[in-house]
């Protein structure tokens, strides 16, 4: 933190309690031997993360998510990074307008879409939901994946595509020895993304759910409405513990600063 | 490509000016909307010299280069290189080494890998591979920093590495664009004696693009002074600088005087060849050039002084002259003074 900047490192500050504190609260919750969601926790015991772990509703629904998210990112990937290498390589004539489409999943609210694709799809052609839960999640990575990697690429130099084929590589091999591994951190950084948006969605699930297409969030959203007990922390907390394996996993290859750079610049 | 010569050429041999150019440019436009970059231009670039492209930016010389190095394509005319029709080859098959003014080093391989990477594509043999990628870093003075990242390196190794990854290919032609322009001051002076020690040990011909004349006349064996798409003037830089053919080149050259001669010809003299006594007086050199006039500004500057006179041609027309003399010589000048200005006759250049 940037001591010399008082003003900004109090509001960094600040920020970090709004965001961290109440997590605090539910990670020490997930702890107690009580049965109400209560703080101070009633005593310690991981009764609760038992429970999680052997409700059959979540962990089908986790699996769910986690074949939902993976599938949706791979798809979203095989069509954004050819789409970023057209938009910011090639001679595409009305490049804007296409990348405005590939970003547009950012702007319209996720409700139109997710309505819009049950009418459409599982009303009127009666396609399967998975399918549709699929697509939907798909068009909603598309735009992390296309930015990010764009981002990646065009903070490239165009020269060096160029310089390969001056040496005497053809495309196809410019493209597998130059281009590819210059985006690589773009693309997994894309992918990381694009698995956690995937993972933490709501709306398009909520809307484009089955009884045997239900992921994890849904199932959440479903048990809270019903019963306000301990295992719905536990299970927080076990999503929590996953993210920062991921999150220590992208630093120690990749890193932040160079995944999330992409973004902020 | 001939992959097994050496990449130091016999010092014995020495090129032929009257062989195959390198490559050439038959009535070659590029046209870009209703923009033309390069206008019908025709152009000849000699073999085993160094040619210099110059030119105000727009002139089309980059325009050129990547025409020529196959990264865009003529909108008409043809381009020969060694003679064979070039004009459709995409870059890959031309054979050529290009050093582009980003240096456009590969950031995931190291500095060895770089240098390697054209020698890998034409399937050498490793050790090959390695030996000749060795050659070329020691002949830029990097052998020592083979195993480095381009990261690593400052602005000039990086642009050393560009160079010796163009050259380990035995490239038909050595082509450069403003390989200068993003160096420092001193390391830019020092870079050109670089590259015309490199062009010779190796006899490539070499094609140069930069907008700095001083560059173009300090390394070039042959100049072509663009603008607007056109060539304005191709040869020696004794010949361009010597006698330029129009005004455009003359000015780009650094002249300064422009005077209407008797006959409606305009004619251009360097300011270190005018002279400036006192006015009535029959100092200077007989016949020639001598106008009269008053001294609107003298600028001092150790040997020599820079004197502005505001004279008056046989037209009547005012001009404005930059006399360069010698220190002792403007003593006794003194701003508003009237004054001829002189010249001989053989200094006096028409355009």
């Amino acid at each position: 933190m940037n001591t010399r900047k008082p003003v900004a490192a109090a509001l960094a500050i600040v920020g970090y309690i709004v965001m961290l504190v109440p997590i605090l609260f539910v990670v020490a919750t997930a702890f107690t031997s009580g049965s109400t969601l209560r703080f101070p926790p009633e005593g310690l015991s991981f009764q609760w993360f038992d429970a999680a772990l052997s409700y059959a509703p979540f962990t089908g629904a986790l699996l769910t998510s986690l074949q939902l998210a993976v599938a949706s990112t791979f798809l979203a990937l095989a069509v954004g990074v050819p789409a970023t290498l057209a938009i910011y390589r090639g001679a595409l004539p009305g490049k804007g307008l296409v990348e405005g489409l590939f970003l547009s999943p950012l702007i319209i609210p996720e409700l139109v879409v997710g309505l819009a694709l049950y009418q459409q799809l599982i009303i009127t052609f009666r396609v399967d939901n998975w399918p549709v839960l699929l697509l939907g999640h798909t068009a909603l990575l598309l735009p992390y994946a296309v930015r990010v990697t764009g981002a990646a690429l065009a903070g490239s130099d165009v020269s060096l595509e160029e310089a390969a084929r001056g040496l005497g590589a053809s495309p196809l091999r410019t493209f597998f020895t130059i281009t590819l591994p210059i985006l690589r951190p773009g693309i997994f950084s894309a992918a990381l993304l694009g698995f956690i948006t995937s993972f933490n969605n709501v709306p398009l699930s909520l809307l484009l759910q089955s009884r045997e297409s239900r992921t994890l969030p849904i199932t959440m959203l479903d048990y809270v409405q019903q019963s306000y007990d301990p295992m719905i922390a536990a299970t927080s907390t076990l999503i929590l513990a996953a993210t920062m394996v991921i999150a220590v996993i992208a630093e120690r290859t990749v890193g932040f600063a160079k995944i999330f750079g992409g973004i902020n610049r | 490509m001939n992959t097994t010569t050496p990449l130091r050429r016999n010092p014995e041999d020495h090129p032929d000016p009257q062989s195959a150019p390198a490559a050439s440019f038959k009535n070659v436009s590029q046209v870009f909307g209703d923009f033309t970059a390069v206008d019908d231009i025709s152009l000849e670039i000699p073999a085993g010299r160094l040619t210099t492209l110059l030119g105000p930016s727009g002139c089309g010389k980059t325009t050129s280069l990547r025409m020529l190095a196959g990264y865009s394509q003529p909108s008409s005319g043809t381009i020969y290189i060694q003679g064979e029709d070039a004009t459709r080859l995409p870059p890959e098959r031309r054979g050529l080494g290009m050093v582009f003014q980003s240096y456009a080093l590969f950031p995931h391989m190291t500095v060895a890998e770089n240098v390697a990477y054209g020698l890998k594509l034409r399937k050498l043999p490793r050790a090959e591979q390695d030996r000749r990628a060795q050659e070329s870093l020691d002949m830029v003075g990097l052998g020592h920093l083979a195993k480095s990242r381009p990261r690593q390196l400052s602005g000039g190794q990086q642009q050393r590495v560009a160079l010796a990854r163009a050259i380990a290919v035995r490239p038909k032609l050595l082509l450069l664009d403003e390989p200068l322009s993003n160096l420092d001051a001193r390391l830019r002076v020092q870079m050109r004696s670089e590259i015309r020690r490199i062009q010779g040990e190796t006899g490539l011909s070499v094609v140069l693009v930069t907008h700095d004349q001083d560059e173009a006349l300090e390394m070039s064996d042959e100049m072509v002074v663009m603008r607007e798409g056109k060539i304005m003037q191709q040869g020696a830089p004794q010949e361009v600088f010597g006698a330029p053919a129009n005004r455009f080149v003359a000015e780009f050259m650094g002249y300064e005087n422009f005077l209407s001669s008797s006959d409606g010809a305009t004619l251009t003299v360097r300011p270190e060849h005018l002279g400036v006594v006192p006015a009535g007086t029959s100092q200077g050199p007989l016949g020639g050039l001598r106008l009269q006039g008053h001294i609107l500004d003298l600028a001092y500057r150790g040997v020599d002084v820079l004197v502005t006179v505001s004279a008056r041609e046989a037209n009547g027309r005012e001009v404005r002259l930059m006399c360069d003399i010698r220190a002792e010589a403007a003593r006794e000048l003194q701003r508003g003074d009237q004054v001829d200005v002189v010249a001989p006759t053989a200094s006096l250049i028409e355009l």
